[in-house]
């Protein structure tokens, strides 16, 4: 059953939609991540299903109920904040009792789930302290705990590691999907970061200029994205992309050209010869060698060496770059011509207009 | 929105608009009836003037029998004077004090700021001596000093604030190039003070503009009356001739509300930005 | 914080660093010590002189204060003068400054339309000068024009009309509402400034905590803007001790009726200057504002040393 599922969703300020027509539909338990480029309305999205503003049509339905027209505190949502948004005059234990106490929670009961969400979060030593004594790791703690003790339906994170350094940022996320197994709590988590999206989901939510784009599990958005923009967006350091033509079709195989890349090799169908194609492949995927379905060279111009990967970045027959993992110790120079190949299954067609067109042998 | 976020929004509105209607309402009511003839003030004091009631006499008279024009100048010269030295000299005591750190800075600042808190009228008897020790009684050269030593220690602290948020980056790079620090101050600093002198203009200005004290005791002939205190002595005056009362009230009013309106958006602004300190 | 030395100005030779610091130190310093610091000291050097008949100065100590605190032809009217002042004072305490926190609070709603047309209508009367406003304010409640009688009329409360500026018993309190009327927007823009500071994910935590905009307010809002409402009380005291104008445009230099709206200010003017009932006396003046001096740097000590050390600051 749909823990919260949200239909025809919509935002407007003036002329310009924010939203348009968001459908989405999660289950008791999932932990969703919506994530996009600044400004494709994943905030604004979260926003909405918290009930800190409103939509300007549509429906969205928690638990069961229609929350439409409720306000946050009776939604049975909890969020936690970018910022992590502490009450500065109050300390830890206060901070997460405050909204308890008015939303008519017994005395007894509250301190119960303090001390249970301190055990969890490991804060017993804090819960006298105040905000200002704490470090950042320590506050999006707190926040977090916070969000536990409203023992909310589904749990909406907005960015919260994005205000955290590097080291820190690995150590939360950990933290966040264990309390994901243990709670067994429907999320709701907004980043920018693909990696969080990847590393965390259950399903990704990839979202573009206030539409979704596609909705899937990390690795199905990985080896299948819908179109273009989700190819260009998951997988780091992102997919390679190159202009293609159908040239000619002989019986079941067709000829695809293209200025910058060597040779491809497709099945004909569902092609037809003046197809205007892009041509995706994943820098991971391309390896070096004479022999495949798809074959690129050029001009190494660059290389970043990582350890046992390292990138190269390799001036293409049309000029552009491309991106080509190597691994292991035995890594190209610059200014070597290379050539790469990648097997069929990992190239990724995309139509005129953006969309991928399923190859045969591949689902 | 639901109903109930509707109905609580109207209720803020209506809190909103009463008060604001109790702050513009009197004064209203005194332009307005500025434009009628006297019966009309009486008869209809809420009516707006028609053209059977409409008359200019209060204005008229107030146009011939006082200096009003000599005071607005009086007022213009000495408001706009004062506010130019205090910009100036703040800045530079500002810049010098949290730049150029020296032994005594922090009790020279303490010692500046005590002025935010100590009324400078409370001197007025020995200012009022030295004014006349010096042959500057009864001039705006005597408002003008005494304004400004006024709003020098508001303004400073202000601009220390100003000061301090510019980027240290900023004034060594015209160091390393060798600028002597008396054109670093002019050509990279003040320029950078734009924003702070909307909030040095809202704590100084008006309360210079509207000062009664000093202009009553330092100015004696008509000739160097401030609007203030001529209007102040004018509806003494005539206390009985309700039209000229009233415009004169009105001329006082109207020029101020003029210049609020056009600036109250950097006004305000100003206000906001400095005074959360 | 605490930043080094300017390097290059800490290197300079000697004259040349005295030379600049006189130069951009020298005007403000100068005129501040000359027309603010001076006078006051002056002041309360003169204080301890009195002046015979011929105007020649004697010494006499601390006489003048022994004088305007016990000898009745002097205390009685500094005493009700002082009596007032803080009748005056309470008057804006209890009803300028709460007015000016609550129309703050309604202006920082979020999504608030006309915000800024609110703001610059209710901020008006700050502009105006206190002789514009005393004058307008008297005759609106003057029983010749009937303004305020009719309007009382209108809403049935007819008989609660009386000429209160002219009442020894509602003077005072009247000429304080006056001034508030005036002066309700500066507390109500610092404060307005002080909750803005507020940032908006705190107040969202809020209301995901289930608290309605009246509980924010009271809760989250108003104990964090403590430091700016203690900062506006203390501006309040040293303005209403120092308040001169209004009293002495509506009433004159006698604050009548019989004294009944005499405070400090007025009291001093009438005491230095005279008026058709006594003699100027200056040295008595100047013991006056002495008095009035130390009074504010109570107050003002007060505020920096109890009030400021006890609130908490919170940085966003």
């Amino acid at each position: 059953m749909s823990n919260l599922s949200i239909a025809h969703l919509y935002k407007r300020y003036g002329a310009a939609t924010v939203l348009d027509d968001i459908n989405l539909g999660i289950e008791t338990g999932e932990f969703v991540v919506l994530v996009g480029p600044s400004g494709c309305g994943k905030s604004t999205l979260l926003r909405m299903i918290a009930g800190l503003d409103g939509a300007s049509g549509g429906d969205i339905h928690i638990a069961g109920k229609l929350v439409n027209n409720l306000a946050p505190a009776e939604r049975g949502i909890a969020m936690v904040f970018q910022s992590y948004a502490l009450y500065p005059h109050m300390n830890v234990r206060k901070n997460m009792t405050f909204g308890l106490k008015f939303t008519g929670v017994a005395p007894a009961e509250r301190e119960k789930r303090v001390a249970e969400a301190a055990r969890m979060l490991r804060l017993e030593e804090l819960l006298e302290r105040y905000p200002r004594d704490l470090s950042g790791g320590q506050r999006q703690r707190v926040a977090i705990g916070r969000a536990i003790v409203r023992e909310p339906a589904v749990f909406l994170f907005d960015e919260p590691l994005s205000n955290l350094d590097a080291a820190l940022r690995v150590s939360t996320r950990v933290e966040i999907a264990n309390l994901h197994r243990l709670l067994k709590a429907t999320i709701v988590y907004v980043t920018h970061d693909q990696v969080e999206a990847m590393t965390l989901a259950d399903r990704i939510v990839v979202m573009n200029k206030g539409r979704i784009e596609q909705v899937g599990k990390p690795l199905d958005l990985y080896y299948a994205p819908a179109n273009l923009f989700v190819a260009g967006f998951i997988g780091s350091p992102a997919m390679n992309f190159f202009g293609a033509k159908v040239e000619s079709v002989e019986g079941r195989r067709a000829r695809v050209t293209g200025a910058g890349f060597k040779s491809l090799d497709l099945p004909a169908t569902p092609l037809g010869v003046g197809d205007t194609l892009t041509i995706g492949v994943r820098p991971e995927h391309l390896s070096r060698g004479t022999d495949g379905a798809f074959t690129v060279e050029g001009i190494v111009e660059l290389v970043e060496r990582l350890g046992e990967s390292s990138f190269a970045h390799i001036r293409r027959a049309d000029d552009k770059l491309f991106v080509a993992e190597v691994r292991g110790r035995d890594t190209p120079a610059v200014g070597d011509k290379t050539t790469l190949v990648a097997k069929a299954e990992d190239v990724h067609v995309f139509d005129a207009s953006g969309l991928r067109i399923p190859m045969q042998g591949k689902s | 929105m639901t109903m109930e976020q509707r109905a609580r929004s109207v209720g803020v509105h209506l809190v909103l608009l009463a008060y604001s209607a109790l702050a513009i309402g009197p004064i209203l009511l005194v332009v307005m009836n500025s434009f009628k003839a006297r019966s009309a003030i009486f008869g209809a004091p809420l009516a707006p003037p028609d053209s059977s009631t409409f008359s200019l006499i209060g204005y008229d008279k107030v146009l011939r029998a006082s200096n009003i024009l000599t005071y607005y100048s009086n007022s213009l010269v000495v408001t706009l004077v004062s506010m130019a030295l205090v910009l100036l000299f703040g800045a530079m005591a500002a810049w010098a004090l949290t730049e150029y750190r020296f032994r005594g800075s922090t009790l020279l600042g303490l010692f500046l700021s005590i002025g935010i808190m100590v009324p400078i009228r409370l001197g007025s008897v020995a200012i009022l001596n030295m004014m006349r020790t010096a042959g500057l009684n009864d001039t705006l050269t005597a408002l003008i000093l005494v304004y400004v030593a006024q709003g020098l220690p508001m303004s400073i602290f202000i601009l220390s604030e100003f000061i301090q948020q510019i980027p240290r980056d900023l004034r060594d790079a015209a160091r390393c190039d060798g600028v002597p620090e008396t054109r670093i101050f002019l050509e990279v600093i003040a320029p950078l003070l734009r924003p702070a002198i909307a909030t040095v203009a809202v704590f100084t200005i008006v309360p210079i503009w509207n000062d009664l004290w000093f202009p009553l005791i330092l100015t004696s002939s008509d000739k160097t009356h401030t609007v203030t205190l001529g209007v102040q002595q004018f509806l003494g005056q005539y206390i009985t001739d309700w039209n000229s009362v009233l415009a004169a009230l009105s001329m006082a009013i109207l020029p101020v509300v003029v210049i609020y309106v056009i600036l109250s958006r950097q006004l305000i602004a100003g206000l906001t930005s400095g005074a959360v300190k | 914080m605490t930043e080094p030395v300017a390097h290059v100005v800490a290197q300079m030779p000697r004259g040349k660093r005295v030379g600049l610091l006189l130069l951009f130190l020298g005007p403000a310093v100068a005129i501040y010590s000359l027309f603010s610091i001076y006078p006051l000291l002056d002041t309360m050097a003169l204080s301890t002189y009195t002046s015979d008949a011929t105007g020649a100065r004697h010494f006499v100590g601390l006489a003048n204060f022994q004088a305007l605190l016990g000898d009745a032809l002097w205390s009685k009217p500094f005493w009700n003068a002082f009596g007032n002042n803080l009748i005056f004072f309470a008057v804006h305490m209890c009803v300028q400054n709460p007015i000016g926190i609550a129309l703050a609070g309604f202006l920082s709603l979020p999504g608030l339309r006309l915000k800024g047309l609110y703001r610059t209508v209710m901020f008006l009367p700050t502009m105006l000068s206190v002789v514009i406003v005393g004058f307008s304010w008297n005759l609106i409640l003057s029983p010749l024009w009937g303004v305020a009688s009719g309007a009382l009329k209108a809403v049935g409360l007819g008989s609660l009309f009386a000429p209160w500026l002219g009442l020894e018993s509602s003077a005072l309190i009247t000429l304080s509402l006056i001034s508030v009327w005036q002066f309700v927007g500066i507390p109500m823009m610092l404060i307005y400034a002080a909750l803005l500071n507020i940032p908006d994910e705190l107040i969202d935590a809020a209301r995901v905590d289930g608290l309605g905009h009246f509980r924010i307010f009271l809760h989250i809002k108003l104990p964090l803007v403590l430091p700016t409402i203690s900062l506006v009380s203390v501006l309040t005291f040293v303005a209403n001790f120092n308040a001169f104008d209004l009293i002495y445009s509506v009433k004159g230099a006698l604050a009548g009726p019989n004294f009944a709206s005499d405070i400090l200010g007025t009291f001093f003017y009438r005491t230095f200057f005279g008026n058709q009932l006594q003699l100027g006396n200056p040295t008595m003046g100047a013991a006056v504002a002495t008095v009035m001096f130390f009074i504010i740097l109570v107050g003002v000590c007060f505020y920096l040393f109890l009030v400021q050390r006890r609130i908490r600051r919170y940085a966003f």
